[in-house]
């Protein structure tokens, strides 16, 4: 379970303060795919980076009683360069997993072939997309934060991704961060949207789609 | 329910949320900052001397030719030793202890500018990326360093150390000065584009003539050596000859700044890291 108590944030603009959440108490109950629906610029992704401990609070208390991946995200989240192979030692070394399984598991997952052993900078995003997943995956987490999953990677590879998280679900969830309904409505079961600093739940996902589709005009 | 406090993004240990035990907390967060500096620094010998074939190899030859041309240069033009001890281990003793310093300063106050994608796991701090980079640097250098003594001592100079223990304090207290020193500027560059030619212009020509590499306090002029004994490097690097050379006893080199401005530039370094990471963190 992960748990928002009064969260604020904001950055700072040229002109002030920009609030992006204000005064946010939630709780992301365990078990539960949530998808958090959000205009650009809301405060998605900052969210997720306040969730996955990247960032803290102006103020206000975050709570996880679960191990939460780093968000998810398609740009530049590896060191460019390193190769698919060392960038996913290099995170198996981080979180205290062997390195070789991770490796071995990735390498499969990702179906990079041997692009595995060349730098990261060599990769389209899709290809990067694709090796974030597979490395987050081998780690598991109890809880995948997702930013903007289906963005740039192909219908394929995310049919598998979400397969996989389906198929973990006894085990993990995923929070998931998006604008795509599709990909929300497929991988989700609760949904929450976020509009002027405020995040509200609805218990079901269909739900959340119609408020964020009245929102979005 | 065992929940983990996160107001501060303090270590956290992703798989065991340890609560109660105080020790045990303390180990696990041990263990983590452990592994996470573990990771950090095979990933920068990875990217940095990986590529090529012998890459470590080339990283330790390098200085080291460097070192030994100016040496061997230094040794034709003076015949005579300077305050009695034997030219070429004279200008190792100076020469490598310095670049040891100035990589550990110019390594470290890259290192957040380098790696800023790794911010994104929530265990990797800013100060994690300096401090990895600056343990390899300082690990490098220190190599280097004894390659050369070794290497002189082989081609038959004189190069008996007196005082290994105090040698290794000196070099000690030019690697935290450059840490520290690399870590204040890191915490400001993102802020303040500028500092980073600054600093890499002053380090190179100015900081190499005025820290003693090719000359002891007893060597200069009154006016200008009271003015030099204000440079904690110079203070260091006669401290370290001190130590080298059985017949040179250094009459102004204090241990007391050296150790000083060591303490103190590490401290003041982290203290940076540490207060803006709000604000490097928001800065991805």
């Amino acid at each position: 379970m992960i748990a928002l108590e009064h969260v604020s944030k904001s950055y700072r603009v040229t002109h002030g303060w920009h609030r992006v959440l204000n005064d946010v108490t939630c709780r992301f109950p365990k078990g539960r795919n949530v998808g958090i629906l959000g205009l650009n610029g809301a405060g998605k992704s900052t969210l997720l980076r306040l969730i996955g401990g990247v960032e803290p609070p102006d103020s206000g208390d975050i709570y996880r009683s679960c191990s939460v991946s780093w968000p998810i995200a398609f740009t530049g989240a590896f060191p460019p360069t390193l190769t698919g192979r060392e960038n996913a030692r290099f995170v198996a070394r981080l979180y205290g997993v062997p390195p070789g399984q991770v490796e071995a598991f990735a390498e499969d997952f990702a179906e990079l072939g041997e692009y595995f052993d060349e730098q990261v900078l060599t990769y389209s995003s899709g290809m990067r997309a694709r090796l974030a997943f597979a490395v987050s995956i081998a780690v598991k987490f109890d809880c995948y934060l997702v930013d903007e999953a289906t963005s740039v990677g192909d219908w394929r590879f995310t049919a598998k991704c979400l397969r996989a998280f389906r198929d973990r679900r006894e085990e993990s969830s995923v929070i998931m961060v998006s604008h795509n309904q599709d990909t929300v409505g497929q991988t989700c079961d609760m949904g929450a949207v976020l509009a002027s600093g405020q995040l509200t739940f609805y218990e079901d996902v269909k739900e959340a789609l119609s408020v964020y589709s009245y929102i979005r005009g | 329910m065992a929940v983990v406090e996160n107001r501060t993004i303090d270590k956290q240990e992703p798989f065991s949320t340890v609560v109660g035990d105080p020790w045990a907390r303390v180990l696990a967060a041990g263990a983590m900052q452990g592994r996470v500096l573990h990771a950090i620094m095979l990933r920068e010998v990875k990217s940095r001397f990986g590529r090529q074939k012998l890459g470590f190899l080339w990283a330790v030859f390098e200085p080291m030719a460097l070192v030994a041309v100016f040496a061997l240069l230094f040794a034709m033009g003076h015949e005579t030793s300077p305050s009695g001890m034997p030219v070429v281990p004279f200008m190792i003793t100076g020469f490598a202890p310095f670049i040891l310093f100035r990589s550990a300063m110019t390594q470290t106050m890259q290192a957040i500018e380098a790696n800023r994608q790794l911010l994104i796991f929530s265990q990797v701090t800013p100060t994690d990326l300096v401090l990895a980079r600056g343990l390899l640097e300082v690990a490098t250098l220190t190599v280097v360093f004894f390659l050369l003594i070794a290497g002189a001592y082989a081609l038959g100079f004189e190069t008996r150390i007196e005082n290994p223990l105090q040698m290794l304090f000196a070099l000690g207290c030019l690697a935290m000065t450059g840490c520290g020193l690399g870590a204040f500027f890191a915490a400001l560059i993102p802020f303040v584009r500028s500092i980073k030619q600054f600093v890499s212009i002053f380090a190179g020509r100015p900081l190499f003539f005025i820290s003693g590499l090719f000359f002891t306090f007893e060597m200069l002029p009154g006016n200008v050596r009271e003015i030099l004994l204000f440079n904690p490097i110079m203070h260091m690097i006669e401290w370290l000859r001190s130590a080298v050379f059985i017949q040179f006893e250094s009459r102004y080199a204090s241990l007391d700044y050296a150790v000083g401005t060591a303490i103190f530039t590490l401290f003041i370094g982290l203290l940076m890291l540490r207060g803006l990471r709000r604000r490097l963190l928001a800065n991805l």
